[in-house]
Parts: structure tokens; C-alpha cells; sequence
């Protein structure tokens, strides 16, 4: 037995409709019942079921599986809704201390760091190292941060919600 | 313009096939929104900072990917398929690929 034959189905049964590629009216049939086919291909297709049971069939059946799969789907939250939850007092307040831990701890890092290195023990070359790192660090940010401002008007995309 | 996930175009037939096309891109979030993902990481539940950010990243692979089956003078694309990897920690690449085509006149 080759690797293509199937033993579980008999020759003289026809595979079953998740054993084959869609047909192009099956195709047509999804197009339909998801709103995707333009005014007049509808019009068409329509006609064509009044025309073809076959065809009525399987529009019948789709749409059923259509019906199931949104009554299967919880219902997600509107947009609004989390809209109102973003814009709620607890909302702002992890916003605004998700931001005040972001400025104040590097910020607060890098003064204890400063503190440490500008001690007398220290050795000058390695104070001015450290102070140069730190300031081309914050000058690279900076300028990431301008960069990025600067672009922020021309990026579509900000918009997205999901 | 077309798009779509199937290999054919219900009701319409291809003409001929333009080629590959494709459009990704790489977004990241803010510190603030990794920040706030990684507390919503540790009670659970849909983490929206990065639902928006695969959103964004989605999209704009879908804009750049039509726009480039456009240049080449396609009028669908077939085939559409969609690849993420995570190229940064925080970061989403959104790959989009597929099928130009040149649909015959109806």
C-alpha cells in the first residue's frame, strides 16, 4: 500500500467535504455568506440558487455553521468598553505610575551611580569613564526619543486597536 | 484590491500570476507598556498594550504588502499568509506573503 493510499475509505465513497480543497462554488458559497462579494456578483448568486437546489444546499449549510460559530464565540468587550476602563481613575493611576517608575528609577540609578563614582577612593579616569558613559547613554535616549516624536505625526498606525 | 487567504478568487478567473509579494515590518511598545504587560503578565488575562502593538505591525504589513502587489500592476493577491517571530523582547515582526495575480476581465 503506498504512503497515498487511504485504508479507512473505501474507493466508492466520495471524500468528505474536510478531506478535499474547497470547489470553486463552495468558495463562492463562503464569499457569500461572509458579505465579501461585490452587489452584482450577490445578484448572481443568488439567481444562481434560485436555479440550482444543489447550490441552496450548501448556502443553507454555511450559513448554519455561520450562525453556530458566532453563538459558539463569547462575546468580546466593545471598543468603548475598554475605553471607559483606559480612561477610569485606576486606569490613569497605572499609567501615571507605570511612568513615574520608568523616569524616577533609571534616574535614581544613575545618581547613585554618579554618588559612588565621585567619591574621593575613586580613581579620576575611572569618574570621568563613568560620567562620559552615562552622559552618551542619555544623549543616545534623547535622540531616540526625538526620533521617534518627530515620526509619531506620520505613523498610521497608532490608531490600530486590535 | 483583493486579498485573500484562498488560491483562487471566487467568481473570477486568474489570468496570469505576477509573482510574490510581501510586507513586514518590526514595531515595539514603549517602556510603559512593557511595564504594564509584564505586571498584567503576572495576574493573567488578554494583555491589550501588545494587542494593539501585533495589531499595528498587522496592519501595516497588510498596507505595505498590497501596496507592493499594486506597483506591480496585480489586481488581487492570493494565498495571503501571515509569519511572526518575536526579533526583540517586547518587539512584534509581522511578515505578510503572497500571491499577486492579474485577474482576466469579467
Amino acid at each position: 500500500m503506498s504512503a497515498h493510499e487511504r485504508p479507512d475509505r473505501p474507493e466508492s465513497r466520495p471524500p468528505a467535504a474536510n478531506e478535499r480543497p474547497p470547489t470553486p462554488d463552495e468558495l463562492l458559497v463562503m464569499a457569500y455568506v461572509d458579505h465579501e462579494l461585490p452587489p452584482r456578483e450577490r445578484a448572481a448568486f443568488e439567481a444562481r440558487c434560485e436555479r440550482e437546489p444543489a447550490l441552496a444546499r450548501e448556502l443553507a449549510l454555511q450559513r448554519g455553521l455561520d450562525v453556530l460559530a458566532r453563538d459558539v464565540a463569547p462575546r468580546e468587550p466593545e471598543d468603548h468598553e475598554w475605553a471607559r476602563f483606559t480612561a477610569s481613575p485606576s486606569g490613569r493611576l497605572q499609567r501615571v505610575i507605570g511612568w513615574v517608575l520608568i523616569v524616577v528609577v533609571p534616574l535614581l540609578a544613575i545618581a547613585a551611580l554618579e554618588f559612588f563614582v565621585w567619591r574621593e577612593s575613586v580613581a579620576p579616569f575611572v569618574r570621568w569613564g563613568v560620567t562620559i558613559l552615562v552622559g552618551l547613554g542619555l544623549t543616545y535616549f534623547l535622540l531616540a526619543l526625538r526620533a521617534r516624536l518627530t515620526t509619531r505625526p506620520y505613523d498610521p498606525y497608532t490608531g490600530v486597536r486590535r | 484590491m483583493i486579498v485573500t487567504t484562498t488560491d483562487t478568487v471566487p467568481g473570477r478567473e486568474i489570468a496570469h500570476v505576477v509573482g510574490l509579494v510581501r510586507g513586514n515590518t518590526v514595531r515595539g511598545a514603549h517602556a510603559q507598556h512593557d511595564l504594564s504587560a509584564w505586571m498584567k503578565n503576572l495576574v493573567g488575562g488578554e494583555i491589550h498594550e501588545y494587542t494593539k502593538l501585533m495589531a499595528e505591525a498587522r496592519e501595516q504589513a497588510l498596507d505595505r504588502l498590497e501596496s507592493e502587489a499594486r506597483a506591480s500592476g496585480a489586481d488581487a493577491i492570493v494565498g495571503l499568509r501571515f509569519v511572526t517571530c518575536e526579533i526583540d523582547t517586547g518587539a512584534a515582526e509581522f511578515l505578510a506573503y503572497g500571491t499577486a495575480v492579474k485577474l482576466a476581465p469579467k
